[in-house]
């Protein structure tokens, strides 16, 4: 089971990826920010993370990949950046800070779950 | 105007907003309208006949933006280019934000209408799951037209 943290201030965001992600061998969790999702990630850390940009609290969601990138004990966990930031220079910044992906919004889900079967899983069915 | 009454209409071509100069199939101007003498006061006398290159030198001096060029594969012109005038740079970084600012507040209840239509169309819900998601889909339409109202009045103050 690969469990992945879902982070966006939408519920409705957080609930589209979970359905979208519905499978067996993950296990979701959601944040509402990136605060949040920093003290579970410290508790818990997941395999991967879809985590926004663009959120309310001290921590936006770059800060928060950095964060994480930087960490040698956390820096496995599979980052996907999903934001409405969709210039070419904000996709360049975040996977300058070590993202493994990013999706503009809006974007396929089915092509994120399945991104994300190959990424954790090792395949995509 | 000469050969180039042929291809745009003359009164057109000198009432224009857009500052042009057309580049004959020889490399050389050919023709100057106002605007474009008065954006960058370079007189007609002094460009027409000159070289492509020393053109696009003079371009290089002048603090225009907003400058393309259209090439042309037939007739006698070679090229078309026309320049839009700038009054105030900031005032244009400002309203370039502006838009950049809507585009990704439009982009959240964009993505979940697609996402959730997405869903419907490839996934096997019940009766009572495609009812919640069509309504979900409703609702950001909603939200989606008011961020679209908000934001068209208030770029009309």
């Amino acid at each position: 089971m690969k469990k992945i943290l879902i982070v966006d201030d939408q519920p409705i965001i957080r609930k589209m990826i979970r359905l979208a992600l519905n499978d067996d061998r993950f296990e979701l969790e959601e944040a509402a920010n990136a605060d949040a999702a920093y003290e579970i990630i410290k508790r818990s850390p997941p395999d991967g993370m879809i985590l926004d940009v663009m959120m309310p609290g001290l921590l936006n969601g770059y800060q928060l990949c950095e964060r994480i990138k930087q960490d040698p004990i956390l820096s496995y966990i599979h980052v996907v950046i999903v934001s409405a930031c969709g210039q070419e220079s904000d996709q360049e910044f975040g996977l300058s800070l070590g993202a493994n992906s990013y999706f503009v919004k809006p974007f396929s889900l089915v092509a994120l779950a399945t991104y994300m079967k190959i990424s954790l899983l090792g395949s995509a069915l | 105007m000469n050969q180039f009454d042929t291809i745009i209409d003359a009164e057109l071509w000198d009432k224009s907003p857009w500052g042009m100069v057309a580049i004959d199939v020889d490399g050389k101007v050919s023709a100057v309208n106002s605007s474009f003498q008065q954006y960058t006061n370079i007189s007609e006398q002094a460009l027409l006949g000159m070289s492509e290159a020393d053109f696009d030198y003079q371009l290089i001096r002048t603090n225009l933006i907003a400058q393309h060029r259209v090439k042309m594969t037939t007739g006698t012109l070679r090229a078309v280019h026309y320049l839009r005038y700038v009054n105030n740079m900031q005032d244009e970084l400002k309203t370039a934000e502006k838009m950049s600012n809507i585009a990704e507040l439009l982009r959240e209840p964009l993505a979940s209408i697609y996402g959730f239509a997405e869903l419907l169309l490839t996934q096997h819900y019940d009766e009572q799951t495609r009812l919640d998601l069509t309504a979900i889909l409703l609702q950001q339409t909603e939200v989606m037209s008011d961020l679209i109202n908000k934001n068209l009045e208030a770029r009309k103050d």
